[in-house]
Formats: structure tokens, C-alpha cells, sequence
């Protein structure tokens, strides 16, 4: 049992802070969510880091890396609120090299590593709600592959992307494919979400497409299982820089002739802010960390930490507004942001109500980090 | 990274878990699992089987003939007992007070004492909190005053608990008036035998006694038993809260009461009720975290390499903790829970004949201890350091 990170993953985490303080400023995200919330421009230089292929096999051109460095990294992008959703690029990787052909794998693989391509997790539907084991688009046989009809929901970059990992039902049975952007009868309705990314309606009729693997829903439960620890690592990162933005602005505001750090009332909101912090961020490690076990496992866990995180982000988020005061509800301070997309990672991969009906269905006569 | 324990480590849990089952006495184990009333001897009767084995003073270095065990041993240890339903070690003497002789002692008293600590023979109670002198310690007005090579001690303690079964006390007493007031304190061993020293007492919310005044009349103590030097005791005392470690969460225990909540609900048929069954899976993940967070200063003590300062969090984390699991047993069982018949609290009660009662009401008398334990779990968010000032040591680490 050891939380210490090697000094690899050390000069990894002070890497991608760097970018992100000096190349990913709070004005360029600004600018970045109003023309859409999507740069390629920002999106090409995380790749550049590596940050693309972080989790692509060497033999992909990939940098090999596991979900302790993607959490290191994410931390880091979620501190700086980084629009681009590059973990989703890791989750279609891990998904295709898992569960892809070989010869998929080679077509795909480098060109999401390298950045030059984006690929969109279509995966969400509106009628879902979270659940896994409703999937209401088709895939029917069309000449050598498929040919998939139904809707997609919220689709993060579903406009920027080159490609959709979109899941369907064969026969009653879900299956995963792989949807090229320029498909026939494919369309986007992009759209910004609150948090100031980018999202899309996806709408497939009749559209070609190529399978990825028959197990679906194996697929479906390990994307949305990869998707929770990072979120869980971005979450932490996001919640972090919104205590410090807090403590900063609490240390400088004076009312009543002194500064609002001194009164106890709000002193001890702090502590309770920091304590959802240090538990979501126990819990995030203990996402990361069990992303290895076997499936039923993992899913148990990776539902207790989206509990965890989901009650940890919506207290820090509310507490830090309130903390700061009529300024921590205006567009112009970045602090709303901050609380804008705490909300929204609630409500991804499953939000709290979900997962704790998930942990309710999966609980065992014992119980702890270990069982 | 990584979440497991070593293969060493996992082999040290085994060797611990296969020589608790085989010592711990099954009677009071039984007792433990379910609550019930433990008795003096109960306690002290798995005191001197751990201190038989060298283990009640488990925190205790190899050269005060402890097991020289490291954080994570430690822990271990700690899990296997509470899972096994051992009675928690009364920490007075080995968690205590003799890391404080161990480090502050002089020769002669660490040879005086340590023998009795560690066999589990001699009680130790804890002379801290005075009816003026509670979160806010350093106001204590128990005097000590030298006159030849006698203390002679005059005021009240309060709070002390187990403190009717007590063989010695350490106090913090005050041994002068004119400096700050942490400056005048100092560290005194006192026998609970001496004349003019009173145990009452003090009768809880929940009808037991686990609490008690110690009331001190010109007790004479000799100047030997002063640990260290006069009017440096608050040093002394602040080392000791620093050396209560990641146990302060009692995660272990929270893991067995959680077991027990579900057979509660189980056996009140709340179980598959989901508004019920969906707050005992709530708690899972508050357990879950904790036990995470207690990990984590394990690990960072093991590994000397990052300090982590969130002793504070875990008082506050784990004593909530505590609470819920007590309130919701007792939630589970409902009116079950109302009955108030302290007799069916001890092992073995099979109903009154001079009350008129064939059984526990409702039929089940495990049921019998479940709002006591609720109402007793209340101090947990109020001693150690009450929730509120660990709080203000946690804003002041964050905000300065």
C-alpha cells in the first residue's frame, strides 16, 4: 500500500500544470467556449505533450502510460478548467485496443495518439438515464458491415469529431461500432453546454457503420467506469483551485473593517469544504486504483467513488459561491466557472442518485476499501 | 501507487487474525458484536491476554519491549481485533500515558510503570478536562503544590472515563499562576488509592456510568511521580495528542458496525426497503472514504515521505461516522429500539419474572442496546477535541 507518486508521474503532473497555467489561460478558455468550446488549436498542443496517447500501447504510437499518470494529468488539466475533453480520447483508445480488430486498431490508434484525429463517445441516450443496459438505436446488417438508426444525447464534442463510438443494438444485443463524421445520413446539432464545452445531438439514419465488437454492453460498462476515475481525477483538480481561488479571495475581502478570513461562521465552512476535498480525493485514488480489478469489482467501486465525488463537488461548488459573496455569482469572475462545471460533472457517467442506487443493488454483508 | 498491502504485510494480518480468533474469549466477543454491556473483567481480562503476548502495548517500541510494529502493523493489528469483536484497548495506559513516560520519564519511573501498563495488570484513567477547563484546556485550576518532596494536590477532575475501575491517574495540573496560562501546567502521576481522593460517578443520557468526577483534597503525591520537568506538562500533553494516530477515525470498528447495522436491518426487515437500504449505502461510501483517508496517512507515515496534516479530519469524519451507524441500527429497529431495560443489555437476559416480562418486547433483545448506544455515541463529536475546534485547527491550516 503506497499513495506516494513516482518521480516520473511528479514531472508528468509539473508538465501538464505548466502548460495549462502559461498556455491555458483563463482568458483563452473564454474565448475558446465562446467560439464553441472546442479548440483544435488547444486540443493539437495537449497531444504534443503526449497527453493524447497517454494510455495508447507503444506499438501505437502511444506513450504507455496507466490510469495513475491519467489521474496525475487530469488534476492538473481540471485545476486549469481545460474545455477540451482529451480523457474521452483515452476511453476510445483503451476501448479499440481492447475490444477492436487488429486491423481497426491500425487504421485508428495512431491518429488518436498523435491528435491528429477526435473521437466522440456517442453513448448517452436520452432515455437511458444513466443506465447502461438500455440502448434504443439499431444496428442492422448493411452489405459487409452495419447500418445503425437512433439518437445520441449530449455528445461531448460531437462537432469536433472525426469519428463516434456509437453503441447499438443487434438483435436485442448491444454492440459497439465505430461511426466515420462524414457517414451518410449522420447528423450533429452541436451545441455549448453550461460549462462552457461543446456538445452535440447525434442523429444516425440508416448510417454505415463499422463494428467494433459484439460485447456492447462489457464495453459500455468499462468506458463509463474509465469515465468516473477520471472524472474523479478532474473533479479533484477543479475542486482544489476553487478552495485556493476561495481562500485567496477570503484572505483579501475585508467587511466590518477586517478580512472575511477571521470570522468563524465562515471559517468552519471552509474546514467542511476541505473535507469534502481530501474525501473526494481518497476516493479518487481508490478509482484509479481499482480500474484494474476484475469488471464487477470495479463497477462496484468506481460507483462509490462517483457518491463520493458527485456529493463533494456539488458542496464545494455551492459553499465556494456563497463564500465569496455577490461576486462569486457573476459571469466575469472565474469562480462561477468553476462551480458551472463542478454541476456538470455530476451529472456524467451517472450522477449521485444513480450511483448510489448502484452501490444500494451491489451492497455485500461486508464491506471497506477492500471488499 | 498502489492500493495493496505487501505480501509481508498480508502474512502479519493472518498471523494477528489466527491468534485473536484463538485468544480472544468467545464470550466477550459475542458481547461485542452485539453491543452488550462489557464488565471490568471483561476488559481487563483481554488486556492481560494481549499483554501476555507482549501486544497491549502494540504501539510500543521493541526497547520498552513493545512489538516495534510500523504504521501499517499497527493498523493492521487494530483492524483484526475490532473485526474479530475484541473490546477496544482502554487506551489510557498503553496509548497514553506511557509514550509520555517513554519519552519524558525519568529511568526510575519508567521502570516503575511501563511493567504494569504493558501486562495489562495496573488501570490507568485520564485527568484531563475540569469543569472549567474543557476544548479550552489550558484554563485548568487543579493546583499542585511542593511542599518537601510531596505535591500536594487540591481540585476537581471531570469527564474521566472508566474512571471507577481506576488504579492510577494522570493529571494536568497546575503548578503556577503567572505566566500564560499553558506555561504553568505540569504532568503528575497520582494512585487513585491515595487519601483524600474521590471517585463519583456521573450518570449518562443513556443510564450507565462510563464517566466520572475525581475530586482531589489535599492529596499527597510524591515529587517523583512528576513526569519531566514542573511547568512543561502542556508540551507533554500536546506530544501525547500528536501521538494518537489515524486510529482516532476508529474505521475498523465503523466496519464491523456497519455488518451489524445491515444484520439490524436484516432481521427488522428494513433491508429491501429503499429508502431505508439506500442510506445504509450511503454510509458504505462514507466508511469507504474514511478507510481511504486512513490509508493515506498510513502510507505517508510508513513512507516518510509526504506528511499529510489531516489528523483533524479524521476526528471529525470518523465521529460522525459513529453517530450515523448508532442512529440508524436504532432507526432500523424502530419502536423495537424504545423499550428501556437496562438488564436486557447483559448477555444471557431471558426476560424478568419480577417486571412481568417473558421477553424482550418485540422478541428480540438484541434490540435492547440500540438507542443506549445512539445516545452514548453523542460524545464522540464532543470529546477528543470537540468537532468545532478541530474545525478552527482545520481553517487554520487552510486559511492561515
Amino acid at each position: 500500500m503506497d499513495f506516494n507518486f513516482s518521480d516520473e508521474q511528479v514531472q508528468l503532473g509539473d508538465a501538464v500544470g505548466r502548460w495549462a497555467d502559461k498556455a491555458y489561460t483563463f482568458d483563452r478558455r473564454t474565448q475558446t467556449a465562446q467560439a464553441g468550446g472546442f479548440s483544435k488549436v488547444a486540443y493539437q498542443e495537449m497531444a504534443e505533450l503526449g497527453l493524447a496517447g497517454l494510455m495508447t500501447n507503444a506499438d501505437f504510437d502511444g506513450m504507455d502510460m496507466g490510469p495513475t499518470e491519467a489521474m496525475v494529468a487530469l488534476e492538473k488539466l481540471g485545476s486549469a478548467l481545460v474545455l477540451e475533453p482529451i480523457a474521452h480520447t483515452w476511453i476510445a483508445s483503451v476501448l479499440l485496443d481492447t475490444f477492436a480488430p487488429a486491423a481497426l486498431k491500425a487504421a485508428w490508434l495512431p491518429q488518436l495518439a498523435s491528435g491528429e484525429v477526435f473521437m466522440a463517445l456517442a453513448t448517452q441516450e436520452k432515455r437511458a438515464r444513466y443506465r447502461l443496459d438500455v440502448c434504443a438505436a439499431t444496428a442492422t446488417p448493411l452489405g459487409d458491415g452495419h447500418a445503425i438508426t437512433g439518437s445520441k444525447h449530449v455528445v461531448a464534442g460531437a462537432s469536433y469529431a472525426n469519428a463516434l463510438l456509437v453503441n447499438a443494438s443487434v438483435d436485442g444485443v448491444q454492440a459497439l461500432f465505430l461511426v466515420a463524421s462524414d457517414a451518410q445520413g449522420l447528423r450533429v446539432e452541436g451545441y455549448s453546454t453550461q460549462d462552457g464545452g461543446s456538445a452535440g445531438e447525434v442523429y444516425l439514419d440508416n448510417t454505415p457503420a463499422t463494428l467494433v465488437s459484439t460485447d456492447g454492453l462489457a464495453a459500455m460498462q468499462l468506458a463509463r467506469d474509465m469515465g468516473i476515475a477520471c472524472l474523479c481525477a478532474e473533479g479533484v483538480g477543479v475542486m482544489e483551485k476553487t478552495l485556493t481561488m476561495t481562500t485567496d479571495y477570503m484572505n483579501t475581502r475585508k467587511q466590518f473593517g477586517v478580512e472575511i478570513a477571521k470570522f468563524q461562521a465562515l471559517r468552519h465552512r471552509v474546514a467542511d469544504v476541505k473535507m469534502q476535498l481530501e474525501l473526494a480525493r481518497s476516493m479518487s485514488y481508490y478509482a484509479t486504483l481499482k480500474l484494474g480489478a476484475p469488471a464487477a469489482e470495479r463497477s462496484q467501486a468506481m460507483s462509490r467513488a462517483k457518491v463520493q465525488l458527485g456529493n463533494s463537488m456539488r458542496f464545494v461548488g455551492q459553499e465556494c459561491i456563497q463564500l465569496h459573496g455577490g461576486i462569486g455569482v457573476t459571469d466575469e469572475y472565474a469562480v462561477s466557472h468553476y462551480f458551472k462545471r463542478l454541476t456538470q460533472m455530476e451529472m456524467s457517467c451517472g450522477d449521485t442518485m444513480h450511483h448510489v442506487g448502484e452501490v444500494s443493488a451491489r451492497m455485500q454483508d461486508s464491506a471497506g476499501v477492500f471488499a | 501507487m498502489d492500493l495493496a498491502f505487501t505480501p509481508e504485510e498480508q502474512a502479519f494480518r493472518l498471523e494477528v487474525s489466527t491468534w485473536v480468533k484463538a485468544n480472544l474469549p468467545k464470550r466477550t466477543a459475542a458481547k461485542v458484536h452485539s453491543a452488550q454491556r462489557l464488565t471490568r473483567a471483561d476488559m481487563q481480562e483481554w488486556a492481560q491476554i494481549l499483554g501476555k503476548k507482549g501486544w497491549l502495548g502494540y504501539g510500543w517500541a521493541k526497547q520498552f519491549g513493545g512489538p516495534g510494529w510500523d504504521s501499517v502493523q499497527k493498523h493492521l493489528f487494530e483492524e483484526e481485533c475490532a473485526m474479530a469483536g475484541a473490546p477496544r484497548i482502554v487506551p489510557f495506559g498503553p496509548v497514553m500515558v506511557a509514550p509520555v513516560i517513554m519519552a519524558f520519564g525519568s529511568e526510575e519511573q519508567q521502570q516503575r510503570f511501563l511493567p504494569g501498563i504493558a501486562s495489562g495488570d495496573v488501570w490507568w484513567s485520564q485527568g484531563y478536562s475540569e469543569p472549567g477547563a474543557g476544548s479550552d484546556l489550558a484554563s485548568v485550576k487543579t493546583t499542585a503544590q511542593l511542599e518537601g518532596d510531596h505535591y500536594i494536590v487540591n481540585g476537581q477532575k471531570t469527564w474521566t472515563t472508566l474512571g471507577q475501575f481506576g488504579d492510577w491517574i494522570f493529571c494536568l495540573v497546575r503548578t503556577d499562576n503567572t505566566g500564560k496560562p499553558q506555561a504553568g501546567i505540569s504532568f503528575l502521576l497520582i494512585d487513585m488509592k491515595s487519601p483524600g481522593l474521590t471517585v463519583r460517578p456521573i450518570k449518562l443520557l443513556d443510564g450507565e456510568c462510563e464517566v466520572n468526577e475525581v475530586w482531589f483534597d489535599n492529596v499527597k503525591v510524591p515529587a517523583n511521580n512528576l513526569v519531566g520537568e514542573e511547568n512543561k506538562g502542556w508540551g507533554y500533553a500536546k506530544f501525547l495528542l500528536a501521538h494518537e494516530r489515524a486510529n482516532i477515525a476508529d474505521v475498523n470498528r465503523a466496519k464491523r458496525e456497519l455488518e451489524r447495522l445491515k444484520r439490524v436491518a436484516k432481521a427488522e426487515g428494513v433491508y429491501d426497503d429503499h429508502r431505508f437500504r439506500d442510506q445504509i449505502a450511503l454510509l458504505e461510501v462514507d466508511i469507504v472514504a474514511l478507510e481511504m483517508m486512513v490509508l493515506r496517512v498510513l502510507s505517508a507515515e510508513t513512507s516518510g515521505k509526504s506528511s499529510l496534516d489531516i489528523a483533524g479530519l479524521l476526528k471529525i469524519r470518523g465521529s460522525e461516522i459513529q453517530q450515523r451507524y448508532s442512529e440508524l441500527m436504532m432507526l432500523a429497529a424502530g419502536p423495537s429500539s424504545l423499550p428501556f431495560i437496562m438488564e436486557a443489555m447483559d448477555a444471557g437476559w431471558q426476560g424478568d419474572a419480577a417486571l412481568g416480562l417473558t421477553q424482550f418486547p418485540g422478541g428480540d433483545a438484541s434490540n435492547a442496546p440500540l438507542a443506549s448506544t445512539y445516545f452514548n455515541m453523542r460524545k464522540t463529536t464532543i470529546y477528543g477535541g470537540s468537532n468545532e475546534v478541530q474545525r478552527n485547527i482545520i481553517a487554520q491550516t487552510v486559511l492561515g
